[in-house]
């Protein structure tokens, strides 16, 4: 019993992570109907970013430790947000007449721009975060040791989770984004500016990619250009788990991922256990095609 | 064409001459990647082996005879390295020393056998090439095989008494993990866990949390750094004191930057001996010696084993062998010759016999210390 609450929780850590980026894919997805490949490259920038910041502000050492962390983690989301933005610019907004092949076949591109960009300027082997910048304490739960951190990722994943799904149910703009997800047309009518709107969704989702991949950084430590790729894939499979397009769907098909990797891996075997996960979906999308939360696919953000 | 060999052979001979009165002097070539990616490695074999033979030559241990280089480029490429041995075996060598990486190896065997001279090949590890039956090949370095016999050695040595075996599924690692896994059954240690995990990842804390409740107490991962050292870092976080050993490819220097130094103090792994830490008497002079002659040390082992690729023939020669085959006897002979990178001694097939992987432990500091 100890083991399997023991692995739930290191399913729920990993499953955070997941959810973070899977936010990215179904909300450009709930607007656009774009699946963004590059998704999980904003995702490296996001760690490398983080890394090169920390290291940098090491060197200044004027504010507490906690401080700069914090400030990292906006700069971070910032200009991962800003690199989404320019990538919307870039390489989807001049396809967005054009059919939806293109529009993924520009992703495709942008995702492997990205990649090469980061293993040129950055190199090709693997980087480790600064190690003080590693907080290696831990908690005791119930009689659990759940290290520090990995309660800091899974709360902070839930705290940001929570709070996008306020600002898209709660807020004036947030009813603007699930008008444009509904009808561009219509929302044009009503006075929605679709292009500033699918500018704030590629705001949103790369910054929340970034902050994972801070996350992710800190807390693992170990760093490689092609780690985009890993996570990207998971991530997009929690989205299609959930529901693709369906905000409390990416959260939750996020932790279920999580949850049944670590759980296969702890009762069937670990070599399989992405196959596990993958069985898992497939009889998930034969009983319920539109994924566990998705209502009919096109029309929901 | 024909007559400059014939023009060649004479004016050879009749150099020879005035100095076979002096010595007998021994060709000995040595074949080895001067150019191209092993160039490196190429350059400090070629480096090791003129040092030896100069200070062979002029302390006169040969027992009153004198070797004489012969080296040729193979590039690190078979068709380049079957020239290099047409045109040694041609030049009248009784031996050539070489040579690094075992495709290139290969395609040298056969035209130096067919040529009855001896050869000893140093970096070159695969099974098969002393699997042939040919009587005048020998090796200096392991066979693929025979890291998983050190590997349950050290496990032996550690006094563990459950295991758990960890790969990453490629054929390397698997190879490693089955091999030290099927000498540890044979010694009767209780295998708790055998089992892949996916490399690449970061997060590895569901199959530490499983490893744990099978109780083991020592844990080998035969796979690459990355991923050991985010087991080394996550066993840390869960607080589980258990014993860790690594194979060889986890001898890396971002193994600690990745774990960190706390999480990685008192790590084991089974590697060969990095060339700094050669500790014999033999081994401390040859490496002074090379520090005086060229600056800075040897950059790989696999180099530092063309050198006992040569030890071990100078041994035969001092015992008055000059012919291949009279060589060959010689170097079956040798036992518990002190060389560089331990002591040197060959088996029927023409494999080194005795230990050349060494143990290391992490120390708090973050460096490698190798064991006794």
């Amino acid at each position: 019993m100890e083991e399997f609450l023991q692995q739930l929780l290191n399913g729920l850590a990993v499953g955070g992570i997941y959810a973070l980026v899977a936010l990215g894919y179904t909300m450009v997805y709930g607007v656009l109907k774009l699946i963004n490949f590059a998704h999980g490259d904003l995702f490296t920038i996001g760690a490398y970013l983080g890394m090169t910041l920390l290291v940098s502000s090491r060197l200044a050492g004027s504010l507490p430790p906690v401080l700069v962390l914090l400030a990292v983690f906006f700069m971070v989301a910032l200009l991962v947000a800003l690199v989404g933005c320019l990538l919307e610019r870039a390489a989807y907004r001049p396809l967005r007449k054009a059919s939806r092949l293109s529009a993924v076949v520009s992703a495709l591109g942008a995702s492997i721009f990205f990649q090469n960009a980061i293993m040129l300027i950055y190199g090709a082997r693997l980087y480790v975060y600064p190690e003080d910048w590693r907080p290696d304490f831990t908690v005791d739960i119930l009689g659990f040791t759940v290290p520090g951190v990995r309660l800091l990722v899974i709360v902070a994943s839930l705290v940001l989770m929570l709070a996008l799904h306020a600002f898209i149910q709660r807020t004036r703009i947030g009813a603007a984004v699930r008008a444009v997800a509904i009808d561009q047309g219509a929302a044009r009518l009503m006075g929605i500016n679709v292009d500033r709107i699918i500018s704030l969704v590629f705001l949103i989702g790369p910054g929340l990619g970034g902050a994972a991949g801070l996350m992710v950084g800190i807390y693992y430590g170990q760093i490689d250009f092609t780690m985009g790729w890993s996570y990207g894939l998971k991530a997009f499979t929690a989205a299609i788990l959930g529901g693709i397009g369906n905000i409390p769907g990416a959260m939750l098909g996020g932790l279920l991922l999580g949850v049944i990797e670590a759980l296969s891996s702890a009762y069937v075997s670990m070599a399989w256990k992405d196959a596990i996960a993958f069985l898992v979906l497939i009889l998930i999308l034969i009983i319920r095609p539109t994924g566990l939360l998705g209502e009919r696919v096109a029309d929901k953000l | 064409m024909k007559r400059l060999f014939t023009a060649l052979g004479i004016c050879a001979l009749t150099l020879a001459l005035p100095l076979g009165v002096l010595a007998a002097e021994v060709k000995i070539g040595v074949m080895c990647p001067l150019t191209g990616k092993w160039a490196s490695e190429g350059q400090d074999m070629q480096k090791i082996v003129s040092l030896l033979a100069d200070e062979a030559n002029s302390q006169g241990t040969l027992g009153g005879n004198t070797v004489k280089l012969v080296v040729e480029d193979d590039a690190g490429d078979p068709r380049t390295a079957a020239l290099a041995a047409q045109k040694l075996v041609s030049s009248g060598v009784v031996a050539v020393i070489g040579t690094y990486g075992s495709a290139v190896t290969e395609a040298s065997q056969n035209i130096i056998a067919e040529a009855d001279v001896v050869q000893i090949a140093t970096g070159s590890t695969s099974i098969r090439l002393t699997e042939k039956g040919l009587p005048l090949f020998f090796r200096t370095c392991p066979r693929d095989d025979s890291q998983g016999v050190s590997v349950a050695s050290q496990i032996q040595k550690m006094g563990a008494k459950k295991i758990a075996v960890l790969h990453d599924n490629s054929s390397y690692a698997k190879g490693l993990a089955e091999e030290a896994r099927d000498v540890l059954k044979k010694q009767g240690v209780e295998l708790v866990f055998f089992d892949a995990l996916t490399p690449g990842e970061r997060d590895y804390t569901a199959i530490l949390t499983k490893l744990k409740a099978t109780g083991a107490d020592l844990v080998f991962y035969s796979g690459y750094y990355p991923e050991m050292g985010m087991l080394l870092r996550q066993r840390a976080q869960m607080n589980w004191n258990v014993l860790m050993l690594g194979g060889d490819a986890t001898n890396h220097p971002d193994l600690v930057q990745i774990a960190g130094a706390e999480a990685a103090k008192g790590f084991y792994f089974v590697s060969p001996p990095m060339p700094q830490d050669l500790d014999s008497e033999a081994a401390r002079a040859f490496l002074a010696a090379f520090k005086t002659k060229y600056g800075g040390e040897p950059s790989s082992v696999w180099a530092v084993v063309a050198g006992d690729a040569f030890k071990a023939l100078a041994a035969s020669i001092a015992g008055g062998n000059t012919e291949p085959e009279a060589i060959a006897e010689g170097l079956r002979q040798l036992r518990d010759l002190p060389g560089l990178t331990g002591n040197l001694g060959f088996d029927r097939k023409g494999d080194r016999v005795g230990a050349f992987y060494r143990t290391y432990v992490v120390d708090a500091q973050g460096r490698f210390i190798l064991q006794p």
